[in-house]
């Protein structure tokens, strides 16, 4: 017997030593002995972290420590077996009818695995405010970062490869890029009968009477540009269906829960059967507030059977993103001889890009917070937001509030200037207090307005300063 | 400045899930997404501080709408408002099922006690004290009670009027001064900011490093704001969609930063606070531009204040001077 | 083609079309996705790695072009029991917001006081003026990057 087994164990020796003589690549190159990747497990977290109680400590980030170790996992960072890429393909156009899309061709290249348009989304159209903006345009594009087409690939390189071989056809329609033109009754119309899409009203006391009475009138107009979030994360998404119908879908969405109502809503699929998961996103600032990619990604994910990544290059990041309202801005203001502002009137219009987006959220703030945080009894403003066939504008830190923040703050120095006052004493003979009225008639509490120009004078050392 | 929190008007709720567990640790659940201000971070003290915990105690999970509860998002600096507020009621909840587990252990009813320090005591005698993680045990596997509770909340505003916008569209605001100090090259126009100082009300700071963080990277957004950034279009087309192109400020466009935070408790948000993420980008560019006026006499009133513009606008004003002088 | 490097210690190999960046080769081909793509052209520095000690933006090297290099990464900054004295003090000064900008922002101080042990302000905004940072404004990360000199110095503790 333990002859027999000898006999096998040498035979056995003998093809391996065969084998391995046959094939020496299938030999591993280098034999790991360090690690790439190393990290500690157990050092203690910042001490500011222990102590009770909790609130007002200097507590460091649990996730700053794995930022600073590299592994915070971004959407990018992850990848699942089978996983495709997408990539969107944008509007040669600023405002034209899609007359006909043919992606065959796309369609025939090896590696390509689904390609998608407008026509086949569900339910196309989506927007924080309302529902003006498409998943991917049709059959009208209304700004060169429309969407109109996309394919999921092996590759990224192949995806983009796929999307020159897409044919689209353009009727070109006239656009207007200028808002002030596009407020005019006879320019070209983007959406619908008028492209004035929301206004504002804020009317308190009587403004005309007031300026009329007032002393001082100093008129101006201010305007601002459009600007990016710039988070340094690119938007990104991906999606797996199961085999029961279920899609998860990770996204750097801002907002999941309402993320997950939209995405039920373009792809006409009950909330229960989708999974949105939020990950720690590189970045916001408002660009990232509803959805843009999920849908398309999840349908072509749907159409592949395979999980599907997206994710915007930076020129697509501006380009097909939201960005700022520019803000044209007519101040009027009435003042006393002792620079008590009597009397404001205010006129804004937003370039609205060419689609809604948070602009509801934007003029509404807007023009709350327009007449700046003074008592002023006579206020109107009026706010206009106009479509422009130019790059979607939509939330971006503060909505509204730095545009007229330096409207309001410019007149006032000014004022001060003309009538030889003091810039903090102007701001503060008319800025807020506790139970001051807004230009609303709310009555405000926990007001510190005045206690910041006072403090933040002090540090600066105004007073030494003025003199 | 004044910044509002939360929606105009509209309905902007968030929830909260907290769970203690038997060592005395917790979980929060939380639907709202960390987009890098730090809100995990201050929403996992506020519950700590609730339950009378530390930070590290406990642990935030956030953003799965197959776990975490609703919430309307990280947008319009509400989350440390809105959710914090949510979180509170949610980790009171928690914390009444300890009170009445505890209250019989230490002879007392549950409205004498108090959550402090890892321990549940009684109120005026601290010294009578169970920690936290033996009452927790004590309630689930002897009284039957798993300590959880979720809640949510939502400001309380009224809506404005269509034709006046009267009403009462936010339940607080925050408020902030900046003050800046430039140097402005009157051959080139280039302006070098030297030093900005910033004074923000956030109402209670729940974790100042994390506040400060925030008002110094909105500065940063205002300074791009104000000199530098700009998309230009040709025909509808972007021609700078890139970041060679699309300037925005690098760690040398930076100045010195003084930041300091108004004294202010807010009797309606979690602990006194209010917000930050927003309102530190809003008083930047008018700063520097009341800053440019002051140092060379031209009045900025398009943004962004590039060089080109503010040497166009001192050759104007160099140009009227002249006229006036002559003519 | 082939391509070996050295990186963060050990030596591993890919094989890769010729016009692979490093920088997708280490992510995609090497599993290092510590480093970032925030742009792909070099304008944001998140791809910042160090090469035979240099630090570049890996997203406008060539794979090829490292063939035979040491290179370092954000996952080799630690060692098994310590942070690197950058990485405690970015942690302790909350310097990093998103932390996106953040393994860039590292090893280019890194690289940054392994040259210059005591750099002044202005030389530490200089270093890390390739690295674009949306969240934090810069102020806590020069804060952090100057306390991680003196703890090298041995002037301070960790």
């Amino acid at each position: 017997m333990a002859t027999r087994n000898k006999d096998i164990q040498t035979d056995t020796d003998q093809v391996i030593k065969t084998e391995k003589a046959k094939s020496p690549s299938s030999q591993p190159l280098s034999v790991p002995t360090d690690n790439p990747v190393v990290y500690p497990l157990d050092l203690p977290q910042g001490e500011a972290r222990l102590r009770t109680p909790a609130v007002g400590q200097r507590a460091s980030r649990p996730d700053g420590r794995l930022h600073g170790l590299g592994q915070t996992q971004y959407i990018d960072d992850i990848t699942f077996p089978h996983m495709l890429h997408a990539k969107i393909l944008h509007s040669d156009h600023a405002h034209a009818r899609i007359v006909s899309i043919d992606t065959s061709e796309a369609e025939k290249m090896p590696g390509v695995l689904a390609t998608l348009t407008g026509a086949e989304v569900p339910e196309n159209s989506f927007g924080p405010t309302f529902q003006d903006q498409p998943i991917l345009a049709y059959p009208i594009v209304r700004h060169r970062g429309d969407g109109v087409a996309a394919v999921a690939a092996v590759t990224e390189q192949l995806a983009m490869e796929a999307l020159e071989k897409i044919k689209v056809e353009y009727e070109p329609l006239t656009p207007v890029f200028d808002p002030l033109e596009a407020i005019e009754d006879d320019s070209p119309k983007i959406h619908g009968e008028s492209n004035i899409y929301t206004s504002k009203i804020i009317k308190k006391g009587d403004v005309e009477k007031a300026l009329k009475d007032s002393p001082h009138v100093f008129h101006r107009q201010y305007t601002t540009q459009m600007v990016e979030h710039v988070p340094l994360e690119p938007q990104a998404t991906i999606a797996s269906w199961d085999g029961n119908g279920r899609v998860t879908i990770w996204s750097s969405l801002g907002r999941i829960t309402l993320g997950r109502e939209d995405i039920s809503r373009t792809l006409a699929i009950p909330q229960s059967r989708i999974r949105l998961i939020g990950t720690i996103v590189g970045g916001n600032f408002g660009g990232k507030n509803e959805i843009r990619n999920e849908p398309i990604v999840a349908l072509l994910s749907k159409k592949s059977r395979r999980p599907v990544k997206c994710v915007f290059t930076r020129d697509e990041e501006f380009t097909s993103s939201t960005i700022r309202h520019p803000f044209i801005m007519d101040y009027t203001t009435g003042v006393n001889d002792e620079g008590l502002i009597l009397a404001r009137k205010i006129r804004l219009v937003l370039d609205g890009g060419a689609y809604c987006s948070w602009t509801g959220t934007t003029i509404g703030k807007g023009s709350i917070l327009a007449p700046g945080p003074y008592n002023i009894e006579n206020v109107f403003v009026e706010a206009y937001a106009v479509y422009t066939n130019k790059t979607t504008t939509g939330a971006m830190r503060g909505f509204g509030a730095p545009q007229v923040c330096f409207a309001y703050e410019s007149q006032m120095d000014e004022i001060a200037n003309k009538l030889g006052i003091d810039p903090l004493e102007i701001r503060l003979k008319n800025g807020f207090s506790e139970n001051s009225l807004s230009p609303t008639s709310q009555t405000l509490q926990s007001v510190a307005l005045k206690e910041s120009l006072n403090q933040a004078s002090d540090r600066f050392g105004w007073k030494e300063w003025k003199a | 400045m004044w910044y509002p929190i939360g929606f105009t008007v509209l309905a902007n709720p968030s929830a909260a899930t907290v769970k203690v567990n038997t060592d005395g640790t917790a979980t929060l659940l939380t639907g709202t997404v960390e987009t890098g201000q730090g809100a995990l971070t201050v929403l996992g003290q506020i519950a700590a501080e609730t339950l009378g915990l530390s930070t590290d105690d406990v642990h935030v999970v956030s953003g799965d709408t197959d776990v975490t509860p609703m919430d309307t998002g990280a947008i319009a600096s509400r989350t440390t408002y809105v959710t914090g507020n949510a979180i509170v009621k949610a980790a009171e909840k928690a914390r009444e099922i300890l009170f009445e587990a505890a209250a019989p252990l230490l002879n007392v009813k549950p409205n004498q006690l108090e959550a402090r320090d890892k321990r549940i005591q009684v109120l005026g005698f601290p010294s009578s004290s169970i920690p936290i993680s033996d009452v927790v045990q004590h309630s689930e596997s002897v009284v039957g009670n798993p300590a959880i509770g979720s809640a949510s909340y939502n400001p309380p505003t009224l809506a404005m009027d269509p034709e006046t916008g009267q009403g009462k569209p936010f339940n607080t605001y925050v408020y902030a001064t900046q003050i800046a100090d430039v140097e402005v090259d009157d051959e080139t126009g280039e302006v070098e900011i030297l030093k900005i100082v910033a004074v923000h009300d956030c109402g209670t700071p729940i974790n100042p490093m994390l506040v400060e963080g925030q008002i110094q990277g909105g500065i940063s957004m205002g300074v791009g704001f104000a000199l530098q950034e700009e998309i230009l279009f040709e025909e509808g087309r972007q021609i700078n969609p890139n970041l060679t192109n699309y300037i925005m400020p690098t760690s040398l466009d930076m100045p010195e930063l003084e930041v300091g935070l108004v004294d202010n408790y807010d009797p309606t948000g979690p602990f006194g606070a209010k917000g930050a993420g927003e309102p530190t980008a809003v008083p930047t560019a008018a700063a520097i531009m009341n800053a440019i006026y002051d140092a060379v006499g031209v009045r900025i009133t398009s943004l962004p204040a590039t060089a080109e513009r503010v040497m166009m606008a001192i050759l104007e004003k160099q140009d009227s001077e002249k006229t006036a002088a002559t003519g | 083609m082939l391509v070996k490097i050295k990186v963060n210690g050990e030596l591993r190999s890919a094989d890769v079309p010729p016009e692979t960046t490093l920088l997708k080769m280490l992510r995609e081909s090497l599993d290092l996705t510590g480093t970032k793509l925030g742009c792909d052209v070099g304008d944001c520095g998140t791809c910042t790695v160090i090469v035979d000690g240099v630090s570049v933006n890996s997203c406008l090297m060539l794979a090829g072009r490292a063939n035979g290099s040491e290179i370092t990464t954000i996952e080799g900054l630690a060692d098994s029991n310590t942070l690197h004295p950058l990485q405690e003090k970015f942690e302790e000064h909350g310097a990093l917001q998103c932390g996106f900008c953040g393994p860039g922002m590292l090893m280019s101080a890194k690289d940054l006081l392994d040259k210059n042990p005591d750099p002044s302000i202005h030389e530490v905004r200089d270093a890390l003026s390739g690295n674009l940072c949306r969240c934090t404004g810069y102020t806590k990360i020069i804060e952090a990057v100057i306390d991680a000199g003196r703890v090298m110095r041995k002037e301070i503790s960790a």
